[in-house]
């Protein structure tokens, strides 16, 4: 019956109520522009304080305190805080920075910094910075050509870890960790050979983005690199990288090729010997592992007197995107958030990450945590990847060719050969 | 009772898929004729064809594809198979059927992510696989760290998450078995096979023909299996389609070379739903 009527009436009657619902969907469209421009147009809320958007990893119960200071010393600022996971942070910055609504001050991995560098998307804070550089360390990961695109704030590395019961089960002396690259494949291989059901070192494998920051630092620590110090020509395939190369598949047979996670996992249970991990390990084995016996060391060094214990260096840094739209108040909250007295309660925290500012080596936290003191005194070997706007696609190539010497696919004289061509490729493409 | 004005009612989901479906469908096959970075989008330029040709010549997007193809063509049927076989035997259980039912059902109320999170325990070194192959005496298998068993760990996985769901929809295809023919069949003396073979599976084909057009979709797009569990590794043995185009537009940046290879692949997923169409018509299944 309704639709019999419905047939009836004529077309502008017909049409009049879908007008109507359109009309009503446009006013409802534009009341919801009208608030997402007033909330965040200009930055400024209803007090006349203008507002910060800062986008960082650490939980906010956190980080707030943090913030509540700078908003007491700075009573014309307000910071509006979003929590990023290192999952899905990267893709939501880089979707921020397409539809021009980038943060005003963004905390960013220091992997993910080339690629923002290469395409000119962060300030340079180079001038605005310089008063900082004695204050804070890690400006190599932060600086290309002179010219530094972000603020150290929190820095990480990765050491030994010795599982001390292990080495008691294999007749090594638990007290007496490897401190060259013999003594480490001589404990790994009595540890395999020794106790049953048992790996002595954990190789990653399964998990390619990580490579080079494993297989690295044995290279760095033997004088080799990736690029030259010029940073326009590959020397990845030097007798050094290939010396660390050919020691670091020595130790395959007496590995576990395994994630991280899943090393970390065998290292709580007693079922493998040394592994590479960061101080988060510190924090989660006497939870996991409270009886467990283990020590944090500095990596080894090529042999005794020669080279030295590098690692890799990781960082967790500030960065000021061109797009954004307050970028003076985001310096100073950048400049606050790096003090020591705000970075320490990040560590503390979370214990990822080391404070950048250099004077927090000294506070007194580390003189009764010894195990965090290694990792401290790590960070002084480490070395940053290079920051090169060709990183993302060099690192990669780095990753694959590891991974085929790794699984038996090349040697690695091809593998650092092919990769030598590649990278040389990359480097030669105009941008 | 009035009814009610179609057009009108039509307006929220209209709306909503304009905004989240078609707009971004359009503006993705703009994008994949252009060279886009994300990061700097006012520096976008048009150029015609060529993303589509560098995928074309690409060995990586051969490798993702022949990957891709090969998860697809070892999924599809096993899934399509135990499926079935599930469904026929949870139309025979007489007792607890809503219990049963749900157990095979249970998988699909679970988000991929927390699936894969849930196998990589289980593959895992000292996993529960590995539990049991020890306890058999057997040797360790690395699931996903081998690069010949990643593939089919995840193919393994991806099937045991997708049967219960295709099988409660086969299950509902056989609710519908005309009662008469099989009654007949019945008296006439067919055994159970001849059965199914000349009735129930004839009637059942076009809940066969859906389940195999939804699984070829689902199947080409794999990407969180593959995301959570391997990243594409080891030695690029997981690297599909999916996530392939995922690296090149969020670690390269290369967003407008991402958009022509998901149109490469939305054309491949097109061409091959067009085939299978054909091939379960040209056996009688109404399409």
């Amino acid at each position: 019956m309704g639709t019999q009527g419905h047939r009836g009436l004529s077309a502008g009657a017909r049409l009049r109520p879908l007008l109507r619902g359109l009309a009503r969907l446009a006013h409802v469209a534009a009341v919801f522009a009208v608030c997402a421009i007033a909330g965040a147009g200009c930055g400024k809320r209803g007090s006349g304080k203008t507002t910060v958007v800062f986008w960082q990893f650490s939980p906010l119960a956190t980080v707030q305190p943090v913030l509540d200071r700078f908003r007491t010393e700075n009573p014309t600022l307000d910071v509006q805080v979003e929590q990023l996971t290192w999952q899905s942070g990267r893709e939501k910055i880089v979707a921020a920075i397409a539809a021009g609504r980038p943060p005003d001050l963004c905390e960013l991995g220091s992997t993910f910094l080339p690629g923002l560098v290469a395409d000119s998307t962060l300030m340079d804070l180079t001038d605005s910075t310089a008063d900082l550089r004695s204050a804070l360390v890690g400006w190599d990961g932060v600086s290309y050509r002179g010219h530094a695109y972000a603020i150290p704030w929190m820095l990480g590395t990765r050491a030994l870890y010795v599982q001390q019961d292990l080495f008691r089960r294999a007749g090594l002396d638990p007290e007496k960790p490897p401190t060259t690259w013999a003594e480490l494949r001589d404990a790994a291989r009595r540890i395999t050979e020794r106790v049953p059901d048992a790996k002595g070192f954990g190789m990653n494998a399964g998990e390619r983005e990580i490579l080079f920051k494993k297989f690295m630092p044995f290279a760095w620590g033997n004088g080799g690199d990736i690029l030259d110090s010029t940073q326009t020509r590959s020397v990845i395939n030097s007798p050094q990288n290939l010396e660390a190369l050919r020691f670091y598949l020595s130790l395959k047979p007496y590995s576990l090729l395994e994630r991280q996670e899943m090393h970390e996992q065998a290292f709580a249970k007693g079922r493998l010997g040394i592994i590479i991990s960061g101080p988060w390990l510190l924090r989660t084995l006497p939870k996991t592992a409270p009886d467990a016996h283990y020590q944090a060391v500095l990596m080894p060094r090529p042999a005794p007197g020669r080279g030295k214990p590098a690692s890799f260096a990781g960082a967790e840094v500030l960065g000021i995107f061109r797009g954004s739209k307050h970028r003076a108040e985001a310096m100073r909250l950048a400049r606050f958030l790096v003090r020591p007295e705000n970075t320490m309660p990040l560590f503390l925290a979370t214990g990822n990450a080391f404070p950048a500012a250099a004077s927090a080596a000294a506070d007194s936290y580390f003189a009764t945590h010894p195990m965090d003191r290694v990792f401290l005194e790590q960070l002084r070997y480490a070395v940053s990847p290079p920051l090169h706007p060709k990183w993302v696609e060099i690192e990669e190539i780095v990753n694959g060719e590891l991974e085929q010497a790794i699984y038996g696919s090349k040697t690695p004289e091809q593998a650092l050969a092919e990769a030598d061509v590649r990278i040389t490729q990359v480097l030669s493409r105009t941008p | 009772m009035r009814a009610g004005r179609p057009s009108v009612g039509l307006l929220p989901w209209g709306f909503c898929f304009a905004l989240f479906g078609l707009f971004p469908l359009l503006y993705a096959l703009t994008l994949s004729f252009q060279q886009m970075n994300p990061l700097r989008p006012d520096a976008s330029h048009f150029v015609g064809l060529a993303n589509y040709a560098h995928a074309l010549g690409s060995p990586s997007f051969w490798h993702a594809l022949r990957t891709t193809v090969i998860f697809v063509v070892g999924t599809l049927p096993v899934t399509l198979v135990l499926a079935y076989g599930v469904a026929a035997l949870l139309a025979r259980i007489r007792r607890a059927q809503s219990f049963f039912r749900a157990a095979i059902f249970f998988p699909a109320t679970l988000s991929m992510v927390v699936i894969a999170l849930v196998f990589k325990s289980l593959y895992a070194e000292d996993g529960l696989l590995n539990g049991w192959l020890a306890s058999a005496g057997l040797a360790r298998v690395h699931w996903l760290q081998d690069p010949r068993l990643a593939l089919p760990s995840i193919m393994l996985m991806d099937i045991w998450a997708s049967v219960g769901y295709y099988a409660i929809l086969i299950l509902a295809g056989r609710k519908t078995l005309p009662v008469e023919q099989l009654e007949a069949a019945r008296l006439e003396g067919l055994t159970a096979w001849q059965v199914e073979r000349s009735i129930v599976l004839p009637h059942l084909r076009p809940v066969i023909l859906f389940v195999v057009l939804l699984n070829t979709i689902r199947s080409f797009q794999v990407f969180i299996e593959v995301f959570v569990l391997t990243r594409g590794g080891p030695l690029e043995s997981t690297l599909t389609l999916v996530f392939y185009l995922y690296e090149r537009a969020f670690y390269h940046f290369e967003m407008g070379y991402a958009c022509a290879i998901a149109y490469l692949l939305l054309a491949l997923v097109g061409i091959v739903l067009l085939i299978q169409r054909r091939v379960l018509r040209s056996t009688g299944a109404p399409a």
